[in-house]
């Protein structure tokens, strides 16, 4: 039930803060005011008026459209199917895992369950490959850091959307890493009951984390501002 | 005065007034006298001894018993143990409240009547519990009830009704044979001496209110009330005029055991020893050898059933199943499940129970995934025989009437009853299970299914129910004149029969001869079987007068077989020999004479078999395997059962199908809730870990073709027929087949998964710690000064 509770706040949350970045960076109205409280207003309108317009354009056909529309499919073949298998098995492993998660009380089990194992046995393998082969492309070179007050100043971390999307790419590599050990320890004849208990959370939370860091990381590749 | 004094006198004046109000109320005689003798023992006192027991032994009348006195009546565990243990609170215990107590939601093992003859293994329950059937809405009184199943009954309960039960049924002979009070010795008795057999034998001889002395070794009793007329009292006393049949029963009480007080010595036990409790509760698989039983894990540390299944003077046991304390409202039963003692957690898993009690391990589960403690119960892994190992059919103390031993076998191979059958409980938890298949002849009414008694269904059969005894009694007949050696067996297909000291019919595999021959009597000595009428010219000059004088025995033999259909006689080529005023007539068979040469009957103007076509093929049918009845039986008593009763359909369960008769007269099965097999759970015998499942690793269960799911059940009955039902283990879990087998195939490629996901992890983990550290050194400015 926590898990649940905790699940359903994070990831809606994570969606308004993503909404909300795409409402300050692309709505000139969001500057039009100083009160918190107007500006909420304007971004709960807004919010709903896309929400609107959406769900009247969404259709199979549109769906598609932006499926082919992704540059997935102009890559080189062996990336394309690197990628195809990295998406599809997350996108697998996170329907059935939150779905039978939040909704059914007796959790992941029959055919899914099954499927749920096979997918998470690609998603490490692409995976690896990607981290191993497209990590550099996610590394920054900070600057070495002076000791000062201005550490604590969040306007001089240099928040950058650039930015946070490698910092959502490196969370989302550790949560992987979490899922599989979380995944593999409990097949070894190792881990006692407690371990057991702790891995299975452990699963579950690596499971947001790594939903919460690919919401981050899409929304800011997909729907990312221009600057 | 100052305040303590006017205190003091308020005090005296008030004790005053109340000492006058009391003798102004008192009816002008003395206070009755405290009741001497001792008090009710409700409460501890924190001795942890119990006191020996030298006790005056009361009869049921409350008399003392002196034991050298004539016609002593047998002790009362109400009257003489009762003065202190509250024998109406002990009454109310597990083992004696089923009449009364309200339905219990896990199921326990039922009663189960047995009936070869007409194939009726019929699940009985006071308790209601799924597939079984209470006793009265089946036709039984207590005192059937207790007749039947007195023999593993502890006393009280159906065999000690209410007054007004006792005189509802004439049938009942509750006043000849007393009632079976609660017989505290059948455990707390430490003595050798405690018989159950005894106590079977006593309540077969309907000696029920002397069963107990009997079986506790307090003295020898002789007699028994069930040849007694119902007319007979107890304070009738013994009858002088019958010494060998409709003898009273009588005790004779060790008084070696008395002290001169007329006090017997008990040797008690407050908690019961294991024999005491395996007396009834024994299961061991059928045909194993008694060295190779194992013992329960728990008894071999040295824990005795009492130390579990506890009880206060209630003797409401704890029956030791999550769920208990919910259900009963004893919050300490939480403590003596499984998961309380081992793992100190509530059936909800909660940790607030105190855990290790008598030294209870703690469970390490290494590598077991959680959702096997959340959808099986521990006794699944730990208890009863390994399901690697197939479903094992084993004997029950009270379905297989195990544990009376004498002159007769009492112990039955029927009903059969196999285990570990995993199936969901009352919980939804997998556990697993002990089932048997009903059986038994009904009538239809509505949606239901009501038993027919065996003994109207034998009324009703005819002779159809009889062709084992009619064979057997010509082959009992035979035995009277042939040698010690020699044994009357009829041969047909493929099997030797032969009577036996039960009068019945045992039937032997013979080799050899063409099982497709026509059957034959003959006489077997040593391996060899000659044929009862050898082949011989009777015209001949020089024949074997010895021939004609043992074809003489024979119809002298034949003569006495009780309901034979015609006068004997034995046609051999055109000869025909029968006995005539005592002597042996030989003539020229009638031209006209019907049948084939050999032994025979002469009915009507022809020679009938000795047995009938229909009698021998339904033997030999039925040769070689358990079954009782045929197709062609059961269709044919479900016909005299219509016929006697038009008014309802009747119906046959055997083998998880329901038989009834169509349109033209056929046999036609099919599916029926009331033919599903009747489970309930299974505790013990918990095996040590190594030898729980999973201790092999995962494939111990998961495998494309583990026992465990994969195990096929096919319905057993007395009926011999192919349309029995069959399910397969995963059926009963109620989990697909499918789904299993495939995702046991997954188990094959596991390791691999487990390898790869292995060096994932290490390639990510240590790209992590690189880049980690990079950045660290980056922000450091480590880097920088390199």
């Amino acid at each position: 039930m926590l898990f649940a509770i905790v699940s359903i706040l994070v990831l809606a949350g994570t969606f308004l803060a993503l909404a909300l970045h795409r409402f300050w960076t692309t709505r000139e109205e969001a500057r039009s005011t100083l009160l918190y409280a107007e500006i909420a207003k304007m971004y709960f309108a807004w919010l709903a008026l896309r929400g609107l317009q959406m769900s009247r354009r969404a259709s199979p056909r549109a769906w598609w459209s932006s499926v082919r529309g992704l540059p997935i499919w102009r890559e080189p073949v062996l990336e394309k199917w690197l990628d195809i298998c990295f998406y599809g098995s997350f996108l697998y492993l996170a329907a059935s895992g939150f779905f039978f998660g939040l909704f059914i009380p007796r959790g992941l089990f029959g055919f899914p369950l099954v499927g749920h194992v096979m997918a998470g046995g690609l998603f490490a393998v692409c995976l690896t490959i990607i981290v191993l082969f497209k990590g550099r492309d996610f590394v920054t070179v900070p600057k070495p850091a002076s000791l000062s007050l201005s550490l604590l100043d969040p306007r001089k971390m240099g928040l950058t959307p650039a930015r946070v999307k490698l910092w959502a790419f490196w969370l989302f590599v550790l949560a992987g890493l979490l899922l599989i050990v979380s995944a593999l320890l409990p097949m070894m004849p190792f881990l006692q009951t407690p371990g057991q208990k702790l891995m299975f959370e452990l699963h579950r939370y690596s499971a947001l984390l790594a939903a919460v860091a690919a919401m981050v990381f899409a929304g800011l590749e997909l729907f990312g501002s221009p600057a | 005065m100052s305040p303590a004094g006017r205190t003091s006198l308020r005090a005296v004046g008030g004790a005053l007034l109340a000492v006058l109000v009391l003798a102004a109320a008192a009816p002008g005689q003395p206070p009755e006298p405290a009741p001497a003798g001792p008090q009710k023992q409700s409460v501890w006192d924190g001795h942890r001894s119990i006191p020996v027991h030298i006790l005056p032994l009361r009869d049921e009348n409350g008399e003392l018993i002196v034991p050298t006195e004539a016609y002593p009546l047998p002790y009362s565990a109400r009257q003489t143990c009762g003065p202190c243990h509250d024998y109406e609170t002990i009454r109310g215990g597990w083992h004696f409240n089923a009449p009364t107590a309200a339905p219990s939601v896990r199921p326990g093992e039922p009663w189960l009547e047995v009936d070869p003859k007409t194939g009726t293994v019929l699940p009985l329950s006071h308790r209601k519990w799924p597939g079984t059937f209470d006793p009265e809405a089946a036709g039984l009184t207590a005192w059937d009830f207790t007749l039947l199943f007195g023999r593993h009954l502890p006393g009280g309960g159906p065999a000690e009704p209410s007054e007004e039960e006792a005189w509802a049924h004439p049938g009942a002979r509750w006043n000849v044979s007393g009632k079976a009070e609660v017989n505290c010795l059948a455990c707390h008795n430490r003595s050798g001496r405690q018989d159950h057999s005894e106590w079977a034998k006593q309540v077969l001889r309907e000696n029920l209110r002397w069963a107990a002395t009997a079986a506790g070794g307090l003295g020898e009793v002789g007699g028994m009330a069930s040849r007694l007329k119902e007319t007979w009292s107890v304070h009738d006393g013994p009858n002088p005029d019958d010494h060998e049949w409709a003898v009273v029963p009588e005790i004779a009480y060790r008084a070696a055991a008395f002290d001169s007080k007329h006090r017997y010595f008990f040797d008690l036990t407050g908690k019961p020893a294991d024999d005491r409790c395996l007396d009834c509760h024994s299961v061991s698989p059928k045909d194993a050898a008694r060295w190779s039983a194992e013992a329960d894990v728990h008894a071999a540390a040295g824990l005795r059933c009492s130390d579990c299944h506890r009880n206060g003077l209630d003797h409401l046991m704890v029956r030791g199943y999550e769920g208990e304390a919910a259900e009963t409202g004893n919050r300490t039963a939480e403590s003596f499940t499984c998961r309380g003692c081992h793992l100190g957690e509530t059936a909800a898993g909660k940790k607030t129970v105190l855990p290790g009690r008598l030294g209870a391990p703690y469970p390490r589960h290494k590598g077991i995934p959680l959702v096997h403690f959340k959808r099986l119960s521990c006794t699944v892994c730990h208890s009863g025989p390994k399901p690697a190992e197939g479903f094992t059919r084993v004997r029950t103390s009270r379905a297989n009437r195990l544990g009376v031993y004498g002159a007769a076998a009492w112990a039955t191979d029927a009903p059969a009853i196999i285990e570990p059958v995993f199936k969901k409980d009352e919980r939804h938890k997998i556990t697993p299970q002990r089932l048997v298949w009903p059986a038994f002849w009904g009538r239809v009414k509505g949606k239901d299914i009501v038993p027919v008694r065996p003994a109207d269904v034998l009324a009703a059969a005819g002779e159809v129910l009889g062709p084992e005894d009619r064979i057997a009694q010509v082959l009992i007949g035979l035995t009277q004149v042939t040698a010690e050696d020699e044994m009357p067996v009829l041969v047909s297909g493929g099997f030797t029969f032969a009577p036996n000291v039960d009068l019945g019919l045992d039937a032997a595999p013979r080799e050899g001869p063409d099982p497709r021959a026509p059957a034959s009597w003959g006489i077997r000595k040593g391996d060899g079987i000659v044929a009862l009428v050898p082949d011989f010219d009777p015209a001949a000059e020089d024949k074997d007068p010895a021939v004609e004088t043992r074809l003489q025995e024979f119809l002298e033999a034949l003569g006495t077989v009780p309901g034979r259909p015609g006068q004997p006689a034995i046609l051999v080529r055109k000869t025909l020999y029968r006995i005539v005023d005592g002597f042996l007539d030989v003539s020229e068979a009638p031209a006209d004479l019907a049948g084939s040469p050999g032994p025979g009957w002469l009915v009507e103007g022809r020679l009938a078999p000795l047995a009938s076509d229909f009698d021998i093929r339904t033997v030999t049918d039925k040769a070689g395997t358990e079954r009782t009845l045929t197709e062609e039986q059961v269709a044919a008593v479900l016909g005299s059962l219509n016929r006697a009763r038009p008014d309802g359909d009747h119906v046959y369960i055997s083998g998880g199908r329901l038989f009834r008769l169509g349109r033209n007269g056929t046999l036609t099965a099919r599916k029926s809730d009331a033919a599903d097999p009747v489970t309930w759970p299974l505790a013990h015998n918990v095996r040590p870990a190594q030898q729980s499942l999973g201790w092999g690793g995962c494939k111990d269960c998961h495998s494309g073709g583990s026992d465990f799911f994969f195990g096929r059940i096919r319905g057993a009955g007395p009926l011999l027929t192919d349309a029995a039902a069959e399910r397969s283990a995963a059926a009963f879990m109620g989990l697909g087949g499918i789904f299993q087998r495939f995702f046991g195939l997954s188990f094959i490629p596991r390791p691999l998964l487990k390898a790869v996901l292995a060096v994932c992890a290490f390639v990510i983990g240590a790209l992590l710690v690189v880049a980690g550290l990079a950045a660290l050194g980056r922000v450091a400015g480590f880097l920088e000064k390199r």
